[in-house]
């Protein structure tokens, strides 16, 4: 399936501060991304790119074979949910329903409906006086309702508990699925940015990973995991290793060095125990790359660093 | 659009309406009753041939209590500014909810002028409906006192409070989505629809049409018919040059007056005697107004202004709403 998103060199700066700089990805259709990073990272301002509401200072995007922007055709395509997800407080998940149905050419408030009956979610309570969990909920699901054919969800999970977030992605599996199956290439993409690796590895067969407003990883989870290996030996000279592959991250102690390599072939010495990494592992890895105090944080510990610029 | 627009200011409107209902009932009973005082004061007076001294005459329509009331409506063109205007984009921006909204498949400029649309007309309905009822029961004190012209009657009555409240507005929502808060926003409404409507009540009106100016002789004053508008009380050196002056004040300082009137000012508290000392020096007094007659035409000037800064203000409002990410 052709790319859904692609950008190239993408870059937004507010008066100082570069929130995102030179991001090229491409999330091809019918996948459910995850966008994952530490705070700060950018994760807020692609996703805010992608939906339109923001404009890049350069580069640029390609969502859905055409530029974001503020125009009805491409908006009636997205499904945006904002962080903390935002409703009217003083409106209900019924007025929300009314107002969806009116400002948008293709809306099944019915779903909503159901949706929220099924969590046992009142239509008739204003949003403020519901917990942030359900706001979430009254929101994801007024974002399902538009049935775009992109999801641009920003840390959705953060206010669920542990059973809401299974729902959560339970729902949002159940709609890609659903919406895979309909008309010939009308499949839903999802880009989902999470803190939660854990709950990332059940839904997400895709990854995007910034640190530093910069993209360090981008691509399909399988591929990244069969790409990465966690190498344990004694403490050695690391040079032979990196000549041949990528280390992402150097634990070092006393007696014993730990590597995150990106291979590239084989690991031929023997005095290296390999093993499979995790999405966690890679992704920390990735991540404190990036972070000036991880070096301070455990004695003894050395940071191999390619590190962004912030 | 128009739909969630009239969701979003439905309590809102109903509050307002309810309150303008309350006013009118007020002012529909003392209007009545001011009318009637004033009507059989007229009978009264004709049959002593004594109505041309009514004005004189300490003859009360009503309560001061409901004539302040009417002073004070001079504020009802800046309240929708204020509690609508200024929130309407700022507090979306406030608690994010423009994201929701700007995510639907309308577009945010879209979004904002029917909005803005709705509010600008509700303004000056609403504003429009109180200045109707201001100018009915304005009559008979218009007729009584001749203050039609006055800073506090002219600003509440025929179309300039329409022309008021739509800047309010305009200036409201400008101001939200500039600043982005609502608070800041409310704040800059105020001082800025005050400083507007003083700087043109008090200096800009009094320059809309070039005024007319009369001679008259200081032992015999005058006073222009109607309800005429001041612009300032003067004399004329008897070689023809102004001075102006205001002769209630005692501050003569620069004026080539004669030494023996000055000393007549300065020391008689009669001011007839000085008058009658300046005169008999070759001197006259001059009054510059502007005539009763000119009243619609100032009431169309001024509601033109602020109708232009209006457009102006919702015209910069689009502008950074459309230049500035959401």
């Amino acid at each position: 399936m052709t790319a859904v998103i692609e950008t190239s060199g993408l870059t937004k700066r507010y008066r100082r501060v570069t929130a995102l700089s030179d991001c090229t990805i491409s999330v091809p259709g019918g996948r459910i991304s995850a966008l994952v990073g530490p705070n700060g990272a950018g994760k807020t301002t692609l996703l805010r790119l992608l939906a339109g509401l923001a404009a890049p200072t350069a580069g640029q995007a390609v969502v859905l074979g055409g530029e974001p922007r503020q125009d009805p055709a491409y908006l009636a395509e997205i499904g945006f949910l904002a962080q903390e997800a935002p409703l009217y407080r003083r409106r209900t998940a019924e007025d929300h329903i009314g107002i969806g149905a009116h400002l948008n050419p293709r809306w099944d408030g019915e779903s909503v409906r159901a949706r929220l009956s099924r969590v046992r979610i009142p239509l008739d309570r204003p949003a403020g006086a519901l917990s942030g969990g359900q706001r979430a909920q009254v929101a994801l699901a007024l974002t399902l309702a538009k049935q775009p054919g992109l999801l641009l969800l920003d840390e959705p999970l953060a206010a669920l508990d542990p059973l809401a977030r299974q729902r959560f992605l339970g729902a949002l599996a159940e709609a890609a699925a659903v919406q895979g199956e309909g008309e010939a290439g009308g499949g839903l993409t999802v880009v989902l940015s999470s803190h939660l690796i854990a709950d990332i590895e059940r839904v997400c067969d895709h990854l995007i990973l910034l640190a530093g407003s910069r993209v360090q990883l981008c691509g399909d989870i399988q591929t990244l995991l069969e790409e990465h290996r966690i190498l344990t030996g004694p403490r050695k000279d690391t040079t032979v290793i990196a000549r041949t592959h990528a280390i992402v991250r150097e634990d070092t102690t006393a007696r014993q060095t730990t590597l995150l390599v990106r291979l590239n072939g084989p690991v031929i010495d023997p005095a290296w125990a390999v093993d499979e990494a995790n999405l966690e592992e890679i992704v920390l890895g990735y991540m404190s790359q990036n972070d000036p105090d991880y070096s301070t944080d455990r004695e003894g510990t050395r940071l191999s660093a390619v590190g962004g610029d912030r | 659009m128009t739909w969630v627009t009239w969701q979003q200011y439905r309590s809102q409107a109903v509050f307002a309406a309810a309150l303008l209902a309350a006013l009118a009932v007020v002012l529909l009973i003392t209007g009545l009753h001011a009318a009637a005082v004033w009507h059989s004061a007229l009978a009264h007076c004709a049959t002593g041939h004594s109505c041309a001294s009514l004005a004189g005459s300490n003859l009360s329509l009503g309560s001061p209590i409901i004539a302040s009331l009417v002073v004070a409506t001079s504020a009802v063109p800046a309240l929708p500014g204020l509690l609508w205007g200024a929130p309407t984009v700022a507090s979306e921006l406030e608690t994010g909810t423009n994201q929701f909204a700007w995510t639907q498949s309308t577009t945010k400029l879209r979004w904002l002028a029917v909005r803005a649309g709705w509010l600008l007309l509700a303004a000056a309905v609403l504003a429009g409906a109180v200045s109707a009822i201001v100018t009915w029961w304005s009559g008979p004190y218009n007729a009584l006192t001749a203050d039609a012209f006055q800073v506090n009657r002219f600003d509440v009555t025929g179309i300039v409070p329409v022309g008021y409240a739509i800047f309010a507005m305009a200036l409201g929502i400008c101001a939200g989505t500039l600043l982005r808060r609502t608070l800041p926003a409310l704040g800059i409404t105020l001082a800025g629809f005050a400083a507007v409507r003083a700087l043109t009540a008090l200096w800009l009106r009094l320059h809309y049409m070039a005024p007319v100016t009369a001679y008259y002789k200081l032992t015999a004053p005058f006073t222009p018919p109607g309800s005429y508008l001041l612009v300032r009380n003067g004399f004329v050196s008897p070689d023809g040059k102004p001075a102006a002056l205001d002769y209630a004040v005692p501050n003569y300082n620069g004026l080539p007056l004669p030494a023996a009137c000055l000393h007549a000012m300065q020391h008689n508290p009669n001011p007839q005697t000085a008058l009658s000392c300046l005169a008999a020096h070759g001197y006259q007094g001059s009054v510059t107004y502007q005539p009763a007659s000119r009243f619609w035409a100032f009431q169309g000037i001024e509601t033109g202004i602020f109708l232009l800064l209006a457009a102006a203000l919702i015209g910069i409002a689009f502008w950074v709403l459309r230049r500035r990410d959401a």
